[in-house]
């Protein structure tokens, strides 16, 4: 009990000290809670990192391992362009993306530069936390809308009430291109031609195609073909999802419609040239291919590194085939964007790596490269790209369903998916064989049409329109 | 006299100074959180922007609507089945420990070992373990002639693996629960009972058993309260809750309305709801206690 700190006296003071610690992270997590913070302000500070002052920006997104490479090979590049920027590059599990970056929007800690699905824009956008690029692609030449593919010109404008209009909320990172890749060998093992732009196949020479191909049993089963994409069947037949003017009436009891998806069906129920649903989910159609087990696979052009380093055989691509009924041929394409957070302090910095990822020739060449996607830049695709010698062959067969038979997926542009995923919860009672499509789309119909219509009261509530 | 109070406020100030840490932590971290979920329920909040309009109680009349609400509730009292069936086995398990029948240390690892892993890693195996064609379960069935269900493409089956793996996973834990309450036997009642002639069984029906009322009781509540919030294993399952939602759980509708369909307010009553019905579970297996758990002297 002399001068030396008696342990009471110590304790209580490390006691005060914790409280006081814990009540001053209090007042710094509570002060967090910004909305959109007005983009003068982010502007003017950014303008003093464009003076020189080093900045650091995060930006965050999703992918397979040789994506995550591909993309730090970017950034490597764009940090040496940009000295006074460093990128801080957070990597999250595809499937855990969203829920991530809501939690960080909700707790103020947005990152600068994100991965923005076309699904989730106008979402994002009508809640204030995009930035808007409108001005920031007027002012900067960094790309030239007659050399990117049309289909991703308006991709990510949004005016408040629709998708493909208005201001920009976010730059193409890539486009994906979903053809019908094919086993060269098998085709030419079951004497098969593969169509070509003017001797196009339709679903009749498709299901031939599939007869010749199938063959064997138990383990040595070869099948025609994988899941036909029900997109490409719908909408080639001339039938929608959801009416495409207003985009607010369900349309799947039309004949046409269910005649596509129950032809979808039929492939491994009548004629036996698809694998059961069971089988799938045993041993997805992709693997199956990627064996030399299946002959056709609907597979997005994201696989292109994947199918050139594990397949043993020659493969290659096709078009989607035309409807008898129509003669026409749609499918769906991909894309996912660069967005810039609206709450960004380094406004400047951020809209530069954006760009710099989604349309610097680097980073384009190092995409295909890689295998990754083909490029978005039109030269590029037609020159070097298709001078390159990776598979596939037919190169010009993707750049044909992209300027002509691809469209943004009916879900994309609605304000969110709930009524599509109603849809698909039991789309597998057909491909069982337990329901027709026609009394499928029946018994599902009003509860999808719900939902759809609690879609757009969601959108007039987020956006007031 | 006076200086004894002042002795007892210096200790109760020393005391409160040490508690204050705790008491700051549970605010901000439980009851904060508690509160703006309460508030939460009652608005359309959607997480990505601070701006929300008080709507009442239509939250909670859009959940009692919702048929997939009732599926999942549905979906997730059938989580709590295996609960007797674990407590069962460990017990078992436990007391042969006790009684050193089987090699205890080397078995104790290898029941604690589900417990201590990460369940991504467990369903990632589990998933090939139980993959209808290509999985070791349905070829060492096919051994005996058995035909394998398609565990997960049928939910039915998908909810039962499922149930199996929460087993299988608890079992550890629980036994140590259990090996930890049997020494707590006074050795001196089994002496008595000896004295009288009671066998083995006897002995356990009467003097184990009743003994161990207390750790069982706490075991089903915590068990229960655990069991009702399964979600990974949904999730990471059935990314969308399996065909025609025959899996997934409330915890698992609740994580799909906050962050896929963003409809944060509307996550918040729903699990409101659950709590509620959580805690009106817990309080009806207190009150049935009083009648089956052995109080001590």
């Amino acid at each position: 009990m002399k001068n030396r700190i008696s342990r009471r006296n110590f304790l209580k003071a490390a006691g005060v000290l914790t409280a006081a610690a814990g009540l001053s992270a209090c007042g710094s997590a509570s002060s967090a809670q910004s909305t959109a913070a007005s983009q003068a302000a982010s502007t003017a500070s950014s303008a003093a990192s464009a003076a020189g002052e080093p900045v650091k920006i995060s930006f965050m997104g999703w992918g397979t391992d040789d994506e995550i490479a591909a993309y730090k090979a970017m950034i490597a590049q764009f940090e040496k362009a940009y000295p006074t920027v460093t990128v801080d590059y957070i990597v999250v599990a595809d499937n855990e993306f969203d829920t991530k970056l809501q939690t960080m929007i909700g707790a103020g800690e947005c990152p600068d530069v994100f991965y923005c699905s076309i699904d989730k824009m106008m979402k994002y956008a009508a809640t204030g936390n995009l930035y808007d690029l409108s001005d920031y692609v007027a002012n900067n030449a960094i790309f030239d809308p007659d050399n990117v593919w049309t289909c991703l010109n308006d991709l990510y404008r949004f005016d408040g009430a629709n998708q493909g209009k208005g201001d920009i909320y976010a730059l193409p990172k890539d486009v994906s291109v979903f053809p019908i890749f094919y086993n060269v060998d098998l085709f030419k093992a079951a004497g098969i031609t593969a169509p070509t732009e003017d001797a196009p196949w339709d679903w009749n020479d498709f299901l031939d195609a599939a007869k010749k191909l199938t063959s064997g049993d138990g383990d040595s089963k070869v099948y025609g073909t994988g899941a036909y994409s029900l997109e490409s069947a719908v909408w080639s037949n001339g039938a929608e999802w959801v009416d495409a003017e207003t985009l607010s009436k369900v349309e799947i009891t039309d004949p046409a419609f269910t005649e596509a998806l129950q032809w979808c069906a039929d492939l491994h129920l009548v004629h036996g040239v698809a694998p059961s649903p069971d089988e799938s989910t045993a041993l997805s159609d992709y693997d199956r291919f990627k064996q030399g087990k299946l002959g056709m696979v609907g597979a997005g052009t994201w696989s292109l590194g994947d199918f050139t380093q594990n397949c043993k055989f020659e493969w290659d691509v096709m078009n989607w085939p035309v409807s008898p009924n129509t003669k026409k041929s749609e499918i769906w394409f991909g894309s996912a964007g660069l967005a810039v957070s609206a709450t960004t302090k380094a406004a400047e910095a951020a809209c530069n790596l954006a760009a710099y990822l989604a349309f610097n020739e680097d980073s384009q060449r190092t995409a295909y490269q890689m295998g990754q996607a083909i490029p978005m830049l039109k030269d590029m695709a037609y020159g070097e790209y298709s001078d390159s010698t990776n598979p596939p062959a037919s190169k010009k067969v993707l750049f044909d369903i992209l300027e002509n038979n691809a469209r943004l997926a009916t879900q994309s542009r609605t304000f969110n998916q709930e009524w599509f995923a109603e849809f698909n919860s039991n789309t597998a009672s057909v491909f069982d064989g337990e329901m027709t499509a026609v009394d499928y789309c029946a018994s599902i119909k009003d509860t999808v049409q719900q939902l759809l219509d609690e879609s757009i009261e969601q959108k007039a509530e987020y956006t007031g329109k | 006299m006076k200086k004894g109070n002042k002795l007892m406020r210096r200790e109760g100030i020393a005391g409160l100074l040490f508690v204050t840490p705790q008491i700051v932590y549970f605010l901000l971290f439980f009851l904060l959180p508690l509160c703006i979920c309460i508030y939460a329920a009652f608005t359309n909040w959607n997480i990505l922007s601070v701006r929300h309009t008080l709507v009442g109680l239509r939250n909670f009349d859009k959940l009692f609507a919702d048929p997939k609400f009732w599926k999942a509730l549905k979906n997730t009292l059938y989580m709590l089945t295996p609960i007797p069936f674990y407590l069962l086995f460990a017990l078992a398990f436990a007391y042969c420990c006790h009684k050193k029948i089987l090699a205890e240390k080397a078995f104790r690892v290898v029941y604690y070992l589900p417990f201590i892993s990460s369940i991504v890693s467990l369903v990632l195996i589990w998933k090939w373990l139980f993959n209808a064609q290509y999985g070791l379960v349905n070829n060492f069935l096919a051994l005996f002639g058995i035909q394998g269900p398609n565990w997960l493409g049928d939910p039915v089956w998908t909810r039962r693996m499922i149930v199996l793996m929460i087993s299988w996973k608890m079992i550890g834990i629980i036994s140590i629960y259990y090996i930890a309450a049997l020494k707590n036997v006074p050795i001196s009642y089994y002496e008595a009972a000896q004295l009288d002639g009671a066998s083995s069984w006897q002995q356990f029906r009467d003097i184990t058993l009743p003994i161990l009322t207390p750790t069982t009781f706490y075991l089903l509540v915590t068990g229960m309260i655990g069991s009702l919030q399964t979600f990974l294993e949904v999730q990471l399952f059935t990314p969308d809750g399996g065909r025609g939602y025959g899996v997934g759980t409330i915890v698992f509708y609740i994580w799909q309305k906050a962050f896929e369909s963003s409809q944060m307010g509307y996550a918040c009553a729903c699990a409101g709801v659950f709590g509620l019905f959580i805690m009106l579970l817990t309080i009806l297996q207190l009150t049935v206690s009083r009648k089956w758990v052995y109080e001590g002297e």
